[in-house]
C-alpha cells in the first residue's frame, strides 16, 4: 500500500529531523559555551514539526483529490471513447478497473473493465511518483527552513508549546464537531424525508406500514404514533416497573442495612448487570424469557399472546437498567445531610421509617433525575427490542402482545436495501432525529434537576 | 417501671404520660418493628432477585453454550491407496503439496469412503466440511496417505444435535446404530475457535468475527484514546471559563448519553455516504465506535486529572516548569492509571456494542477472516446477533458459546481495569 509506505517515510525522516535539530542545539552549547534559551530536545521537536506537518497536510488533501485526477488521466486515453455514455455503467466499469489495478480484486465481472486495468495501473504509478516527490520536497523545505532558524537564543520551546496547545484545543473541539455532525446528518436526511411525507402525518399518524412509493396527500403508512407508544410502553413503563423498585430497594439495602462485607461483594456483582452486552440480553430475552411468558399467557388464557412480547423485552431491559437506577439512588441518598438522618433516628423512628419518611423524600429530586436518565437510556436501547420485541406496529396495552419501537424500525429500515431517495430509508433518519431530541431533552432536564438538588444541600 | 412524670401538650393542658408497657403500645411497637423487618427483607429480596437474574442468565448461557465447544466425531475408514490412485507421501511435501491435495478430489474421496462403510443414510453422517479436515491432516502428516486409515471426523449438524440434546427420529436411529458400532466419540471443537462463519453450524466458527472485533477495537483505541486524553487535559487544565468551553462541556456530556444507534446513523450518513468509505469495513466501525467512546474517556480522564492535588502543579511551576511541562511531565503521569481504567471500561463497552455497527453494514456473511481494515468484516456481538436469527437449531449452542467467549473477554478487560486501579491508584 503506497499510502502507508509514504507515511512511514515521512515519520522516519521526521525522526531524523528531530535528531538533527537536537544535535544542532547541542553543538551550539559546545561551540559557544553559551546557555540555550530552550532545551535541545525542543529544538529537535521544532524541526521535526516543520518537517512532518506540511507533508502530512499535503497527503491528507492529496488522498481526497487523487482518485479524480487518476480517472481524468484514464479518460483522456483513446480507449475511453469506447465507454458507454450512461454515467452509472461508466462509473461501475471504472471502479472495477481501479479495484483490480490496486489489488483489491482479482478478476473482473465486466469484460470491459479488463482493458482499463493497465491504464489505471499507469495512472496510479504516475500520480504515486508525483506524491512521493512532492512529499519529500515539502519535507526537506520545511526541515531546512526550521534548521536555519535554530540559534542559541531561539525560543523553540514557546513555539513548540504553541503547537501542543493547538493540538489540545483541536482535540476538545472534536466533541463539538461530532455533535454538529450528528445534528447535521439527521436534519439533512429528515428534511429530504419531509419533502416527500407530510411531517404532520409522520408525527401524528396512527398507521405504520412504510412503503417505498408515496402518493401525495394520501395516507402512506408513515404514522409514527404506534412506534412512539411501543417505545414508551417498553422503555418507560414496563422497564421502569421492574427497574425502579428493584434498583431503589437494592440501593437502600446496600447503603443502609447490609454489612460492609456484603456491600463490598454485592455492589460489583449488581454492576455486572450493566456491563453485559445488550445483544446478550436480547438473546436471553428471545431464547428464554419470551417463550416462557408466551406459554404462561397461553396457560392463563390471555388473548393475543405472541412469542415476541413487549413484556419480555421490557423486563429484560428493566433488569439491565437496575444498576443504573441503583447507583443514582445511592448517590442521592448519600447526598442527604447526616443531620437529617440523625435527627429522625433521635426522635425514635426506626430505620425504615427514617428511610421512607426522611431520606427518600429528601433525595427524591435526585432519584427522579436518575429515573429520567434511566428512561432516556431505555428508549434508546436497541438490541434487546430488536431481538425480543417484534416488528408489527401495534397500539395495544396488552404486555403479552408484540409491539415495535423506534429503534427497531430504524434498524429494520436501514438493514435492507438502502435507497437514499426512497422515503422508506429516509424515514429512519426522521425517527433517529425524534429519538435524539427526546433523549437530549430528558438528559438536560434530568441533569438540571440533579444539579439544583445538589445545590440545595450544599 | 411506669414513667409518672407529667406531660404537657402544646396548648398547655396536662395529659397522662404514655404508658409504654400498655398492651396497645406494645402492639404498636411490635407492629413498627415488624414493618422494619419487612422493609429490610424487601431490600434484601431486591438484591437477591437482581443477583439471581444475573446468575440465571449466566446459567442459561453456559448451559447452552458449553456444548458448542464440543463436537461429535464419527470414525471413518478411508482406504487412501485405493481411492487416491496410490499417491505417495512425497507428492504431499514441498511447495506443490497444496496443489496435489487439491487434485486428489478429497470431497469425492470422503464421500466414496462414507458410501463404502455406511451406505446410504437418511441423514448425512458427516459435516460437509469433513474433507477439509482430512486435507489438513494429510498436509500435516503426508505418510497417512500410503495406508488405510481410521479417521475421526466431525459429524453433521443433525447428528451432533441428536448426540447432545436429542434430535429427529432418523438421526437418533442412526446415532444408536453408530454407537453400537463404537464409532462415535466427543472431541474438542477446535474449528469453532479457528473457523469462520458458515451456513452449516457444524463448520461455523468465530475467528473471523473475533479478528474483526480486534481490528475495530484497534482503530477505536488509536483514535479515541489520544483525542480523549488531550481533550480532557485541555478542559481540566487550560480551558478558560467562557461560553465556548461551556459548549464543549455540554456536548461531551450529551454525547456520552446519546443512544448508540444515533452514532450508527451518523456513521452511515457521514462516513459511508459523504466520504464514500467502504461498507462493512472495520475502519468505519472503528471510527464510529471511537466517536462513541471518546466522551467516556474524556469524562473518566477529567476525573482522574482532577484528583491530582494542586500542590504538585504548584511545586512544578515554582521550580520553573512551563504550564505545558507541568501537565505533561507531572500531572499526566500521575493521572494515567485513572485514565487507563476509564479507557478500558469504555473499550469494553465498545466491544459489546452491536446496534451502530448493524447500520454501517457490518452484518454481512463473512466466510473468510478480513485481511485488512478496509475489507468487509463483522464483529463478535454482530455475529452473535446473526446466529441468533438462524433457524437451524445447531446455531443455538454456537450463539451461546460465542456469548461465553465475549463475556470472558469483557470480564478479563474489567478485571484488568480493576487491577490497574488497585495497583497504581494513589490516594492523596
Amino acid at each position: 500500500m503506497a499510502g502507508a509506505g509514504l507515511l512511514f517515510l515521512v515519520l522516519g525522516l521526521g525522526l531524523i529531523a528531530w535528531i538533527t535539530g537536537r544535535a544542532r542545539a547541542a553543538a551550539f552549547v559546545k561551540a559557544d559555551r553559551t546557555n540555550l534559551n530552550s532545551l535541545p530536545s525542543y529544538h529537535g521537536w521544532y524541526m521535526a514539526l516543520f518537517a512532518v506537518v506540511p507533508p502530512l497536510l499535503f497527503l491528507a488533501v492529496w488522498g481526497a483529490i487523487v482518485p479524480a485526477l487518476q480517472t481524468d488521466m484514464v479518460l483522456s486515453a483513446p480507449a475511453a471513447q469506447a465507454l458507454p455514455m450512461d454515467g452509472f455503467a461508466r462509473a461501475s466499469i471504472l471502479s472495477e478497473a481501479r479495484a483490480i489495478a490496486s489489488g483489491a480484486q482479482d478478476t473482473a465481472f465486466q469484460p470491459m473493465a479488463e482493458q482499463f486495468v493497465p491504464l489505471y495501473r499507469a495512472a496510479i504509478a504516475h500520480y504515486n511518483w508525483i506524491a512521493v516527490a512532492a512529499t519529500v520536497l515539502l519535507l526537506f523545505a520545511g526541515g531546512t527552513y526550521a534548521f536555519t532558524r535554530l540559534k542559541p537564543d531561539f525560543r523553540a520551546r514557546t513555539k513548540v508549546e504553541r503547537v501542543v496547545m493547538g493540538a489540545l484545543l483541536t482535540a476538545s473541539l472534536i466533541a463539538i464537531v461530532t455533535t454538529i455532525g450528528i445534528v447535521a446528518s439527521l436534519i439533512f436526511e429528515t428534511v429530504r424525508f419531509f419533502q416527500m411525507v407530510n411531517p404532520i402525518e409522520f408525527l401524528f399518524g396512527a398507521t405504520w406500514n412504510p412503503q417505498s412509493t408515496v402518493t401525495p396527500g394520501g395516507d402512506n403508512g408513515f404514522g409514527a404514533i404506534p412506534l412512539f407508544w411501543g417505545t414508551v410502553f417498553i422503555g418507560a413503563i414496563i422497564a421502569m416497573i421492574v427497574a425502579i423498585p428493584l434498583g431503589l430497594m437494592s440501593a437502600v439495602y446496600l447503603t443502609q442495612y447490609a454489612r460492609p462485607a456484603v456491600r463490598k461483594w454485592m455492589k460489583p456483582i449488581l454492576e455486572i448487570l450493566a456491563g453485559v452486552p445488550t445483544v446478550v440480553y436480547g438473546y436471553f430475552a428471545a431464547l428464554t424469557i419470551a417463550p416462557a411468558l408466551r406459554d404462561f399467557a397461553a396457560a392463563v388464557g390471555i388473548p393475543g399472546a405472541s412469542s415476541e412480547s413487549a413484556l419480555a423485552a421490557g423486563v429484560v431491559m428493566g433488569v439491565m437498567i437496575i444498576p443504573f437506577v441503583s447507583s443514582m439512588a445511592d448517590d442521592s441518598i448519600a447526598a442527604v445531610p447526616n443531620s437529617m438522618r440523625d435527627g429522625s433516628l433521635a426522635m425514635g423512628s426506626t430505620k425504615s421509617e427514617t428511610i421512607k419518611k426522611v431520606l427518600i423524600p429528601a433525595a427524591l429530586p435526585g432519584v427522579v433525575g436518575g429515573v429520567l436518565l434511566a428512561v432516556s437510556r431505555a428508549i434508546g436501547e436497541t438490541m434487546i427490542v430488536v431481538m425480543a420485541a417484534g416488528l408489527t406496529a401495534n397500539m395495544t396495552a396488552n404486555p403479552f402482545a408484540s409491539v415495535t419501537t423506534v429503534t427497531v424500525q430504524i434498524v429494520q429500515l436501514l438493514t435492507g436495501d438502502q435507497e437514499f431517495d426512497s422515503p422508506k430509508t429516509l424515514a429512519a433518519f426522521a425517527l433517529g432525529l425524534v429519538l435524539f431530541i427526546v433523549t437530549l431533552l430528558l438528559n438536560l432536564v434530568a441533569l438540571r434537576v440533579v444539579k439544583r438538588y445538589r445545590e440545595a444541600y450544599e | 417501671m411506669i414513667d409518672t412524670t407529667p406531660r404537657f401538650t402544646v396548648d398547655g393542658t396536662r395529659t397522662a404520660p404514655t404508658n409504654w408497657d400498655s398492651p396497645d403500645m406494645r402492639k404498636r411497637i411490635a407492629r413498627r418493628y415488624a414493618a422494619e423487618r419487612r422493609f429490610k427483607y424487601l431490600g434484601m429480596g431486591a438484591v437477591i432477585l437482581s443477583a439471581a437474574f444475573l446468575a440465571f442468565l449466566l446459567y442459561v448461557m453456559i448451559g447452552n453454550g458449553l456444548s458448542g465447544f464440543q463436537r461429535t466425531e464419527v470414525a471413518l475408514d478411508v482406504d487412501f491407496p485405493a481411492l487416491t490412485g496410490g499417491t505417495g507421501a512425497a507428492a504431499l511435501t514441498g511447495p506443490s503439496a497444496e496443489n496435489t491435495a487439491a487434485s486428489l478430489d478429497l470431497p469425492g474421496v470422503v464421500s466414496v469412503a462414507v458410501e463404502a462403510q455406511y451406505g446410504e443414510t437418511e441423514v448425512p453422517i458427516f459435516s460437509s466440511g469433513a474433507w477439509q479436515i482430512v486435507q489438513k491432516r494429510l498436509l500435516e502428516d503426508p505418510a497417512l496417505i500410503e495406508a488405510r486409515q481410521t479417521m475421526w471426523l466431525p459429524a453433521s449438524s443433525e447428528l451432533d444435535i441428536a448426540a447432545k440434546e436429542g434430535g429427529s427420529a432418523q438421526a437418533e436411529r442412526l446415532l444408536a446404530a453408530l454407537r453400537a458400532g463404537d464409532a462415535v466419540q466427543t472431541g474438542f471443537n477446535s474449528s469453532f475457535l479457528t473457523g469462520s462463519d458458515a451456513t452449516d453450524p457444524a463448520q461455523a466458527g468465530i475467528w473471523s468475527a473475533f479478528k474483526g472485533s480486534l481490528m475495530t477495537m484497534l482503530v477505536t483505541v488509536i483514535l479515541a484514546f489520544p483525542i480523549g486524553v488531550l481533550a480532557a487535559l485541555y478542559l481540566e487544565e487550560y480551558a478558560p471559563k467562557n461560553r465556548w468551553t461551556d459548549l464543549i462541556e455540554v456536548s461531551i456530556n450529551n454525547l456520552a448519553a446519546v443512544p448508540s444507534i444515533i452514532f450508527g446513523l451518523l456513521g452511515l450518513v457521514v462516513f459511508l455516504n459523504w466520504f464514500n468509505m467502504p461498507r462493512s469495513a472495520a475502519i468505519v466501525g472503528g471510527l464510529t465506535l471511537a466517536l462513541m467512546t471518546m466522551p467516556i474517556i474524556v469524562i473518566a480522564g477529567r476525573n482522574a486529572i482532577k484528583s491530582v492535588p494542586p500542590s504538585i502543579r504548584e511545586a512544578a511551576l515554582g521550580i520553573g516548569a512551563s504550564p505545558i511541562q507541568v501537565v505533561f511531565h507531572h500531572v499526566l503521569p500521575l493521572a494515567l492509571p485513572g485514565i487507563l481504567t476509564g479507557t478500558i471500561i469504555g473499550m469494553a463497552r465498545a466491544l459489546g456494542e452491536t446496534a451502530p455497527l448493524l447500520l454501517i453494514g457490518m452484518r454481512a456473511f463473512i466466510p473468510t477472516p478480513p485481511g485488512g481494515l478496509t475489507d468487509p468484516s463483522t464483529v463478535l456481538p454482530v455475529q452473535i446477533y446473526l446466529w441468533s436469527d438462524e433457524v437451524n437449531r445447531g446455531f443455538v449452542e454456537k450463539t451461546s458459546a460465542a456469548i461465553i467467549v465475549l463475556l470472558l473477554f469483557l470480564l478479563s478487560m474489567n478485571a484488568l481495569a480493576i487491577y490497574l486501579r488497585n495497583k497504581f491508584e494513589t490516594r492523596w
